[in-house]
C-alpha cells in the first residue's frame, strides 16, 4: 500500500517531466517565437558590470501592483508604458499586472530580464526592495522605480508632486463647499496618502478657515463595495464634497454625483463621470517622462542623468496635471485657483510652508521653514482640520 | 447617526443576503458551496455586461442569476457527478471565477451604467427613523427582503421544502417516493447559485453602479460562514448579513468620530463580531446540521 | 484505493500491469486535457499555445534558476498543505493556513527584530523557528478553543480567522513594527543577516525547502505508523469508533488543530527567513489556500502532497512567464490553475475505483 504511494507519486512527477522533455524537445524547429527572446540563455550578468545600466536591451519591463484599466495609478503607469512602446518599436515591452509588493515581485523582475529587458519600470512603492535586491544582482540593469526613497547605483526613482494640484483641488473645494465639511476616502495610512489628504485640506483651509476634511480608511486599494459605503457614511455625516486616494476612483465619483454632492477626481480626469457635481482633480502624465527615461537609459547616459537619484517631476514640468473644471464651478473660483497655480509654477507659493500643525497643535513645519523632500515623502501625520485618526 | 448605520447596514448587507439565502437553499440539500464568492463574481460581471448591452438592469438580473447558476453547475457537476471534495472545488471554484471574470470583465472597468437606484416609497418613506432606514432602497432590496418569508414558507411549509430538507437529511425517504436526491441536489445548487449571481448583481448594477475585477472581496466566503451562523434558517441568515453590514457601516462612522482606535482593529471588527454571533448563537443550543452536510464538514468527503 | 489494494494478491501479474498502465494514462489525461482546453481559449486570444507552453517549461525546468522558483514556491504550499492534511486526517477541515502562515510571519519577525538581532545562525534560526511555530500555533489555537469549547465548525472560524490575521499582520507593520529607516512604509525592519537561510548558489532557493519536505516525511511518519496516528485515523474515519474505544476525541482535535498550526507557522517563518527579509502586509499571501488545495488533490496524503505542491507551484512560476510572454493579463493565470484543479479533483472517484 505505502509503496503504491510512492509509484502514484512518482508516476505524477514523471507525468510532468515527460511533458515537460516533449514539448522543448520539439519546440526546436519550430522555434522563433515571441515569447523566449534569444538573448535569454545568457542571464548570469556578471559579466554585464562595465557595461552601462541600461544598454543593449531587447525589452522594456514594467510591473503594476494592480490592473492597467482600473481608471487610476496603474493606468497612468500603464499609458506612459505605451508610450514607450511607441517611441521604441524596437524595444519589446514586457508587462506584468498585479504583482504584488513581495519577494513575488523579484521572480518577476528577473524573469523580464531573461527576456531582455535592460531597463525595468516597478511601478508601486512597495516594489522598491525586491527591485533593490535584483537591481544589486544585475548592475546592468537600469531600474526606474516609482516613488521610492531609496535609490541605488543603477536603481533611480521618479514621482511627480501631486500634492501641488491635489492643494489646488482643495483650494477650489474649500471655496466650493457650503457646510465646509470635505470628505477623503482612502485605502491605507501610507506616507503618499497622509501627504495628499495634507495638502488637500491645507488647499481648502487657506480659503476657509472653518475647513475640515473628515478621512476614511477602507483598507483597500479598490473595493467598490466598501467604497460606496465610505462615500454614503461621509455624506450622511453632513460632507459636501468628497475626494479620494484610491487605486479605482469610479464609484466614489459617481456615487457623489447621485447623491447630489461634489466631488474631486485623483488620477485622472473623470469629469464626464459626474456633470454636476465635478470641481477638478489631479492627474499623472507619465507618458514623456517614461520615454525620456528610456532614452537615457538606452544611450548609456544613466549615470549622472537627472534619473539616476530621486527625481521628481513638478507642476511646472507637467508631469502632475490639475485636470479641467467642472460645468458648475464659477468663473471667480476658477480665477482663484488658476492664480494659485501660477504662484505655484513660479515658486512663490509651497502649500507646506511653515507653520504647519498638526491634528494636536503641534507645530510639524517650523515658521519659515519649507519641508525636504524626504520628510514630506514620509509624512505620518495629518495636519490641523483632519478628522481622523492615523494607527500608530 | 443611528439610522446612518442601520440604513448602511441593508446597503451593504443585501448583496450578503442574497447570497446567503442561496447558500442555505443548497446546504439544506446537503451540499456546501465555498464557490459561491465565485457566483457572486460571476452574477456581479454578468449582471453588468448586459445592463451595460441593454440598459435594462432587470435584464442585468436575470443575466446575472444565470451566470450565478452556470458557476454553480460547475460545482454541482464535479461534487455530484464526479465525486470531487466540495470544499477543495467549492475553493477552485473561486480562484477559477476570480480568473474568468478578470479576464472578460476588462472591457467592463470603465463603462457606466444607470442601474438600479433607490426608489422611496410614497408614505412609508416619510415614517421618522423607520422610513429612511427600510422605505428608500433600490428595487432589488426590496424584492430581496421579500424573499426571505417566501424562502421560509417554501422551505418548511410546502413539499417542495420537505424534498429539499429531505436530499440534506433522509436521502432514503427520496428514494422511497421516487425521487432521485441528486436531481434534488442538483437544482439546489443551481437555485443557491442564481441566488447568489443576483447578489452580485446587486453589489455591481445597484449599490456601486461598477464592475471591478475580484470586487466581491470576500462577501461570498462571509455569506456562507452566516449560513453555518444562521443555523440553516432564513430570517437568522438575513439577520446575520445585516448585522454583518452594520459592522461595515459603523466602523466607517467611528472612523469619522476621530477617537483613537486603530482603522486595522475597525477592519477586524464585521469579522469579529459574525465570530461573536455564532459563538453565541452556538453556545445557546447545538443547532441541528443538515445530516449529509455534517458529513461533509466532519471531512467525510465527497458527495 | 482500499478496495484495490485488497484486490491486489488475487490479480494476475499481466492485470495488475494492465490496470497500471491505464491509470497511468488516465493520469496523464487529466493532467493534459486543461491544458488542450486552455489552449484553445489561448488560441481564441490570439496567442500561440505551443510556444507559450514551451517558454514555461523553459522558465521552470530550463536551468536551475528556474526550478529553483518552482521548489521556492513550492515550499510553502508544501507545510500549509501539511497543515490542512494533518487536521483532514483527524476529520477536520482546516482552512486557516493563510491566517496561521501569517501570524507565523508576524511572531518570526518579531522575535527576529526584538530579540534574536545579535544572534548568530545556529541559535538564532531555531529560535526564530519556533516564534514562528508558536504563532501559528496561536492561531490555529482561536480555533481549537472555539471547536472544542464553543463547538464552532472550524470551517468556518478559520476562513474568517484569514482575514483577522491579515488586518492584525497590518496593524503591527503599520504600528509597533514599522522600519523607522523606511520612511513610515508599512514594512518591518529587515531581520539581521545570521537569520537568513542559506541559500543555493545561483538560485534564490533556500534550505526551507528541505525543511519542508522533511515535515512531510515527518507527518507521514507519524501518521502511518504510530499510536497517535493510528488514533487520528480512526478518528477521522469513524468518530463513532473512537469515542467507543474512548479516545479523548477532544485532545486529539486540538492536538491536530495545534499541529497544524505549528506547520503552516513555520511555512510564514520560512517565507521571512528565506526570502522576504522583511515583514509586509501582503507576505505569503494566498499561500494559505493553494495549500489546502494542494492537500485535497493528494487526497490529503503527505507524500503525494509533494507532488501537488510542486504542480502548483510550478503552474504559479509559469503563470508569470506565461503574462510577460503572451500579453494575457494576470487573471488568465487563475484559469488556467482552476482548470487543472478541476480535473485533478473530478478525476478522484476514478482513481478511488
Amino acid at each position: 500500500m505505502k509503496r503504491r504511494v510512492w509509484i502514484k507519486a512518482n508516476q505524477w512527477i514523471a507525468c510532468a517531466l515527460t511533458i515537460a522533455v516533449l514539448m522543448a524537445g520539439c519546440s526546436q524547429p519550430g522555434g522563433g517565437g515571441g515569447a523566449s527572446a534569444p538573448g535569454a540563455a545568457d542571464t548570469e550578468s556578471a559579466s554585464g558590470g562595465t557595461a552601462a545600466p541600461g544598454t543593449g536591451g531587447t525589452a522594456v519591463g514594467f510591473i503594476f501592483v494592480g490592473t492597467k484599466d482600473d481608471h487610476g495609478y496603474n493606468q497612468a503607469a500603464y499609458i506612459g508604458s505605451e508610450a514607450v512602446e511607441k517611441a521604441y518599436p524596437d524595444l519589446k515591452v514586457l508587462r506584468a499586472e498585479n504583482v504584488p509588493e513581495t519577494a513575488e515581485a523579484e521572480r518577476v523582475m528577473e524573469q523580464m530580464i531573461r527576456d531582455g529587458a535592460k531597463i525595468i519600470f516597478p511601478t508601486s512603492y512597495g516594489h522598491l526592495d525586491p527591485a533593490l535586491n535584483v537591481a544589486k544582482r544585475h548592475p546592468d540593469v537600469a531600474f526606474f522605480h516609482q516613488g521610492g526613497l531609496k535609490t541605488a547605483e543603477n536603481l533611480g526613482t521618479y514621482f511627480g508632486t501631486i500634492w501641488e494640484p491635489i492643494y489646488l483641488a482643495g483650494v477650489a473645494a474649500g471655496k466650493m463647499s457650503k457646510t465646509g465639511k470635505l470628505g477623503y476616502v482612502v485605502s491605507v495610512p501610507i506616507p503618499q496618502v497622509l501627504l495628499n489628504v495634507n495638502a488637500f485640506q491645507l488647499g481648502a483651509r487657506s480659503v476657509n478657515p472653518n475647513a475640515t476634511t473628515s478621512v476614511v480608511f477602507t483598507g483597500s486599494w479598490c473595493d467598490p463595495g466598501q467604497q460606496a459605503n465610505a462615500a454614503n457614511s461621509l455624506i450622511d455625516a453632513g460632507v459636501d464634497v468628497i475626494t479620494q486616494h484610491q487605486d479605482c476612483t469610479k464609484t466614489i465619483i459617481e456615487t457623489a454625483e447621485r447623491r447630489g454632492v461634489m466631488s474631486v477626481g485623483y488620477h485622472t480626469d473623470a469629469s464626464e463621470l459626474a456633470p454636476n457635481g465635478w470641481l477638478t482633480g489631479s492627474s499623472w502624465n507619465w507618458s514623456d517622462l517614461f520615454v525620456d527615461m528610456v532614452k537615457v537609459a538606452v544611450n548609456g547616459e544613466f549615470k549622472g542623468s537627472k534619473y539616476d537619484g530621486k527625481y521628481r517631476g513638478m507642476l511646472k514640468d507637467d508631469i502632475v496635471q490639475l485636470a479641467n473644471f467642472g460645468a458648475n464651478v464659477p468663473d471667480d473660483v476658477k480665477a482663484l485657483v488658476e492664480e494659485k497655480k501660477a504662484a505655484l509654477i513660479d515658486g512663490t507659493l509651497h502649500p507646506f510652508a511653515g507653520p504647519v500643525k498638526d491634528q494636536t497643535g503641534n507645530v510639524r513645519i517650523a515658521e519659515g521653514e519649507l519641508p525636504t523632500l524626504d520628510e514630506l515623502e514620509a509624512t505620518d501625520y495629518l495636519v490641523e482640520g483632519v478628522i481622523g485618526n492615523i494607527p500608530k | 447617526m443611528i439610522a446612518d448605520i442601520l440604513t448602511g447596514a441593508l446597503r451593504s448587507g443585501t448583496s450578503v443576503m442574497l447570497a446567503s439565502q442561496g447558500e442555505l437553499v443548497s446546504e439544506r440539500a446537503g451540499v456546501i458551496n465555498l464557490g459561491t464568492e465565485g457566483a457572486m463574481l460571476a452574477g456581479a460581471l454578468g449582471g453588468f455586461a448586459v445592463t451595460v448591452w441593454t440598459g435594462n438592469p432587470w435584464l442585468g438580473v436575470l443575466a446575472g442569476g444565470f451566470c450565478g447558476m452556470l458557476i454553480a453547475a460547475i460545482h454541482a457537476f464535479l461534487v455530484l457527478t464526479c465525486g470531487a471534495n466540495q470544499l477543495a472545488t467549492g475553493l477552485t471554484i473561486m480562484f477559477f471565477a476570480i480568473g474568468l471574470t478578470s479576464f472578460f470583465g476588462r472591457e467592463f472597468v470603465s463603462q457606466r451604467i444607470v442601474g438600479f437606484n433607490p426608489v422611496p416609497i410614497p408614505l412609508l418613506s416619510d415614517i421618522p427613523f423607520v422610513g429612511g432606514i427600510l422605505f428608500n432602497h433600490d428595487p432589488l432590496t426590496y424584492l430581496s427582503i421579500a424573499l426571505v418569508p417566501c424562502l421560509w414558507y417554501a422551505l418548511f411549509r410546502k413539499r417542495l421544502g420537505v424534498i429539499l430538507r429531505a436530499a440534506g437529511e433522509r436521502e432514503e425517504v427520496l428514494f422511497a417516493s421516487g425521487i432521485n436526491p441528486k436531481l434534488v441536489r442538483y437544482l439546489a445548487v443551481l437555485a443557491g447559485g442564481c441566488l447568489a449571481g443576483v447578489g452580485g448583481v446587486q453589489l455591481s448594477v445597484a449599490f456601486t453602479h461598477s464592475w471591478v475585477e475580484n470586487m466581491t472581496q470576500g462577501r461570498g466566503v462571509v455569506a456562507v460562514a452566516l449560513v453555518i451562523f444562521a443555523s440553516w434558517k432564513p430570517a437568522r441568515a438575513m439577520l446575520g448579513a445585516y448585522l454583518f453590514g452594520a459592522a461595515q457601516a459603523l466602523q466607517l462612522t467611528v472612523q469619522q468620530m476621530g477617537w483613537p482606535i486603530s482603522t486595522f482593529f475597525l477592519f477586524m471588527v464585521p469579522y469579529l463580531l459574525t465570530l461573536a454571533a455564532l459563538l453565541v448563537v452556538e453556545r445557546r443550543k447545538q443547532s441541528v446540521t443538515p445530516e449529509a452536510l455534517g458529513k461533509v464538514l466532519a471531512g467525510d468527503t465527497g458527495g | 484505493m482500499k478496495q484495490q489494494a485488497a484486490a491486489l494478491p488475487l490479480q494476475g501479474a499481466s492485470d495488475i500491469w494492465r490496470s497500471r498502465v491505464r491509470s497511468a494514462g488516465v493520469q496523464a489525461a487529466v493532467l493534459l486535457a486543461p491544458f488542450v482546453l486552455y489552449g484553445l481559449f489561448l488560441l481564441a486570444n490570439g496567442v500561440n499555445p505551443w510556444t507559450l507552453y514551451v517558454s514555461m517549461i523553459r522558465s521552470t525546468f530550463g536551468d536551475l534558476y528556474g526550478l529553483g522558483e518552482v521548489l521556492l514556491k513550492a515550499t510553502p504550499i508544501i507545510l500549509t498543505g501539511l497543515a490542512a492534511a494533518l487536521p483532514a486526517k483527524a476529520g477536520l477541515v482546516n482552512v486557516g493556513g493563510e491566517g496561521q502562515l501569517a501570524i507565523g510571519a508576524l511572531f518570526s519577525t518579531w522575535f527576529a527584530v526584538f530579540y534574536l538581532d545579535q544572534m548568530s545562525a545556529w541559535v538564532g534560526i531555531p529560535l526564530m523557528l519556533l516564534a514562528g511555530a508558536l504563532g501559528g500555533a496561536v492561531w490555529a489555537g482561536i480555533t481549537a478553543a472555539l471547536k472544542v469549547s464553543g463547538r464552532l465548525n472550524e470551517t468556518i472560524t478559520s476562513l474568517l480567522l484569514n482575514y483577522v490575521a491579515a488586518y492584525t499582520v497590518s496593524f503591527f507593520v503599520h504600528g509597533l513594527l514599522k522600519d523607522p529607516e523606511s520612511f513610515n512604509w508599512p514594512f518591518s525592519p529587515e531581520i539581521s543577516p545570521a537569520l537568513r537561510l542559506p541559500i543555493l548558489d545561483g538560485t534564490r532557493l533556500h534550505i526551507g525547502f528541505a525543511v519542508a519536505i522533511a515535515f512531510a516525511a515527518v507527518v507521514w511518519f507519524v501518521l502511518a505508523k504510530t499510536r497517535v496516528g493510528f488514533r487520528i485515523r480512526v478518528l477521522g474515519s469513524n468518530r463513532l469508533a473512537a469515542e467507543r474505544a474512548g479516545f479523548n476525541i477532544n485532545r486529539t482535535y486540538v492536538a491536530v488543530l495545534l499541529a497544524g498550526g505549528v506547520l503552516a507557522g513555520i511555512a510564514g517563518m520560512i517565507e521571512i527567513a528565506g526570502i522576504e527579509g522583511r515583514l509586509r502586509p501582503e507576505t505569503g499571501a494566498d499561500y494559505g489556500y493553494l495549500g489546502f488545495l494542494a492537500a485535497m488533490m493528494a487526497w490529503n496524503h503527505p507524500v503525494r502532497l509533494i507532488a501537488t505542491g510542486f504542480l502548483l507551484g510550478m503552474i504559479s512560476v509559469a503563470g508569470n512567464t506565461l503574462e510577460i510572454g503572451s500579453g494575457l493579463p494576470s487573471s488568465s493565470v487563475h484559469i488556467l490553475m482552476g482548470l487543472v484543479l478541476f480535473f485533478i479533483l473530478g478525476s478522484r472517484r476514478q482513481k478511488e475505483g
